[in-house]
């Protein structure tokens, strides 16, 4: 039986292979698939006109749980290149991307070149954390790794890729630059992040901050609140004596409200970008866009 | 399960042969820009909006089958038809499926959670009522983690039948059975797990026309084909979905059922030898937590921590006719008493921290008992108080607080708190 279906498979990928060649040469150019449209737009920088680079994920969604059509699965398979963020991110693309590489196509899975961080919370403890880009130095090193894989795409030139890339790293070491500097001004007894924000892992780490991790009542609360609602948030905020908070909130307005009237408490409450840049003029269109604007609000949220 | 997993394999040959074709001249029709990632039918959840926190509503169904929904958040109400008159409901915290003489009607709240474990996101889309699958009934359903993927157990034990539903295709408003096979029980659970499910059954060569109730679980694949995995299970009776695993209860203990790959893993928990009191036949906590709460009896109520394995006993001093974990970290337990109270628990204690007035009144009269229904999410507990027409929103945390005395477009003889 084994036997009977591995024959089919086989068959399956003789059709896939006698297809493959007439599909490329009708392609102009080389064509690479990324997953998340934070990786997107890094290969696209590092690309520029050497392919065509399809970002698989929507702006303003969810990497975990997006969906992609038949016609995009289907493209996977032949693609000269698929980048995926790895880790377990991309839940929703797992069972597409497992074909495409059974198919033979190349992928390049960028938690596959850094030092990860684990999840210290009980449900997840000792998993490896998927959120790495919100430190920039980890990004320079997919960077590296995704240069070396890029020159090897059949008809794409490398010196132009290495140019690209070259160019990119410089973005990214100012970027650093830039944050380092931003954060010095932030007190070190002010660098706690309370947030229910779950990504800033590896910023933290590399930047010197706490995450203090807080569940931030929701709509149902805020309707009818009292102290023992906020008890736990409130605790939060004053044992880490900050002035604002970094939540994602429906409702900013009434929480800050509430906070003041039940538990005495003046904060602002700011959203940062988290695992998805915005359509283009939204705030966070590319990925050094995203990290400048969260280094900007965190740090006028820290300092006094 | 070679032999099981052949038609399947066939299938995905097929369909990648039949994918793969549609390559080239796909390929060719497109324009060779730089990006296309513009493209329309490119992936999000389709149809669906996602929003800041959980879009928290009542669902709620009258005694003739008016569905109403009001929204948590924003107090708007809608009214979203008739289905006949129901007799119990069940829901996943996004689907309500509503046992009537006429089918098991399906209602699509249009919101709901997606659980990634570390965090959560949240959608919202529009509510319809998606149809009816037949079936003698009244039906026993189960539901999965997930509102998109996986499935729906439902077994009728009027016709005897074990049916398996595609989560993806209620998520797009289309009802499909994976499976329907006919069985020997008049009482039974088909219980989602992975791509297939945990089927009872009566034990080997007892005839249909014997007095049967439920010997063991066999694990089916998702086109209904039995597989060797089973487990003993005396008298099988509620169940539920946790992070760790799917859980049902037997005489002496509880399975819980986890896969490892495609294979299922069955885990024997069984009850303390010195705690004395009637078994579980039903599970409630907060959607996906690992500890869930039922009754003990007229005891109290157990407590079954899946992630530990542990039962635990909670002896209260009137008897319970519902009760629901929490799992927070303070660990509340809800519970509404035989006098219509609603009280709070901790876990670690056992100790009754807060009880209210009596809020819902005849709780002698079974069908008013039937459409009782005790909801906890983190914050808030909901029950409703169908003589008066309201559902009370309650804040456990705080002292039981009546936060909110809650009116619904339909009177709420059913209901369901959906978003979850």
């Amino acid at each position: 039986m084994k036997r009977i279906a591995l024959a089919l498979i086989t068959v399956a990928l003789l059709a896939l292979s006698a297809c493959a060649p007439a599909a490329s040469s009708r392609s102009e150019s080389p064509h690479i698939i990324v997953t998340t449209n934070i990786l997107g737009d890094v290969v696209a920088a590092i690309v520029g006109s050497e392919a065509r680079v399809t970002t698989l994920m929507k702006p303003n969604a969810d990497p975990h749980s997006f969906e992609i059509s038949a016609r995009e699965a289907a493209q996977l398979s032949a693609a000269s290149l698929i980048v995926s963020n790895g880790l377990g991110l991309e839940e929703g693309l797992s069972r597409h991307l497992d074909r495409a590489a059974h198919d033979g196509a190349e992928v390049f899975v960028a938690g596959d070149f850094i030092e990860t961080l684990s999840y210290a919370d009980h449900d997840q403890a000792g998993t490896a954390d998927p959120h790495w880009w919100t430190d920039p130095a980890r990004m320079r090193d997919v960077v590296d790794a995704l240069e070396t894989a890029l020159v090897d795409v059949d008809g794409i030139d490398g010196s132009v890729i290495r140019s690209q890339a070259d160019s990119y790293r410089a973005e990214l070491t100012q970027l650093d630059a830039d944050m380092t500097s931003a954060f010095a001004s932030i007190d070190d007894a002010d660098r706690a992040l309370v947030t229910n924000h779950h990504v800033f892992g590896y910023l933290a780490e590399r930047f010197d901050f706490r995450i203090v991790g807080a569940v931030i009542p929701g709509g149902t609360t805020l309707a009818s609140p009292s102290a023992a609602d906020l008890r736990d948030l409130a605790t939060a905020i004053t044992d880490a004596g900050v002035s604002s908070i970094f939540a994602e909130s429906s409702q900013p307005d009434r929480l800050v409200q509430v906070l003041a009237s039940e538990a005495n408490l003046n904060v602002n409450v700011i959203e940062l970008f988290t695992e998805s840049l915005t359509a283009p003029g939204e705030g966070a269109d590319t990925y050094l866009t995203m990290m400048r604007a969260n280094t900007e609000r965190i740090t006028q949220g820290l300092t006094r | 399960m070679h032999l099981q997993r052949y038609p399947l394999l066939v299938s995905l040959c097929t369909m990648t042969l039949l994918l793969s074709a549609c390559v080239p001249s796909d390929t060719s029709g497109t324009s060779p820009s730089a990006s296309d990632s513009s493209g329309s039918d490119h992936g999000e959840v389709t149809g669906a909006t996602q929003v800041a926190e959980p879009p928290l509503q009542l669902l709620s169904i009258d005694d003739s089958g008016n569905v109403g929904l009001r929204d948590l958040l924003d107090d708007s109400t809608t009214e979203l038809g008739t289905i006949p008159a129901p007799q119990s409901t069940a829901t996943d915290g996004r689907y309500v499926f509503a046992n009537t003489p006429d089918g098991l009607h399906i209602l699509d709240s249009g919101t709901w959670t997606w659980d990634h474990v570390d965090h959560f996101h949240y959608y919202r889309s529009a509510p319809s009522i998606i149809g009816a699958i037949t079936g003698e009934g009244p039906a026993t359903v189960a539901t999965g983690p997930l509102s998109t993927a996986g499935t729906t157990g439902v077994f009728f034990s009027g016709s005897r039948e074990a049916v398996l539903l595609d989560n993806s295709a209620l998520a797009e408003g289309t009802i499909v059975e994976l499976f329907r096979i006919s069985s020997d029980l008049d009482a039974g659970l088909v219980v989602p797990l992975g791509d297939g499910a945990l089927v009872a059954e009566a034990a080997d060569g007892v005839s249909a026309s014997a007095e049967n109730t439920v010997a063991k679980l066999r694990y089916y694949s998702t086109d209904g084909e039995p597989t060797d995995f089973s487990a003993p299970c005396r008298a099988a009776a509620g169940t539920i979905t946790t992070r760790v695993g799917a859980v049902i209860g037997c005489a002496d203990g509880a399975i819980l059922a986890t896969l490892d790959g495609d294979s299922p893993v069955f885990e024997r928990i069984p009850y303390p030898a010195n705690a004395h009191a009637d078994p579980a036949v039903a599970f409630d906590g907060r959607k996906g937590r690992p500890t869930v709460a039922a009754l003990a009896g007229t005891s109290g109520f157990w407590l079954l921590d899946t992630r530990e394995r542990t039962w635990r006993l909670v002896e209260t001093e009137h008897p319970l006719v519902r009760v629901s974990a929490v799992d927070d970290s303070d660990g509340h337990v809800v519970a509404v008493d035989h006098e219509g109270r609603v009280s709070v628990f901790l876990a670690e204690s056992g100790e009754e921290v807060a009880t209210t007035q009596p809020l819902v009144a005849a709780l002698s009269d079974p069908v008013a008992l039937a459409g009782l229904t005790l909801v906890v999410d983190a914050q808030r507990a909901y029950v409703n108080a169908a003589s008066e027409g309201v559902v009370y929103e309650i804040a456990f945390a705080d002292d039981a607080r009546i936060a909110r005395t809650l009116s619904t477009p339909t009177a709420p003889s059913y209901f369901a708190e959906v978003g979850r």
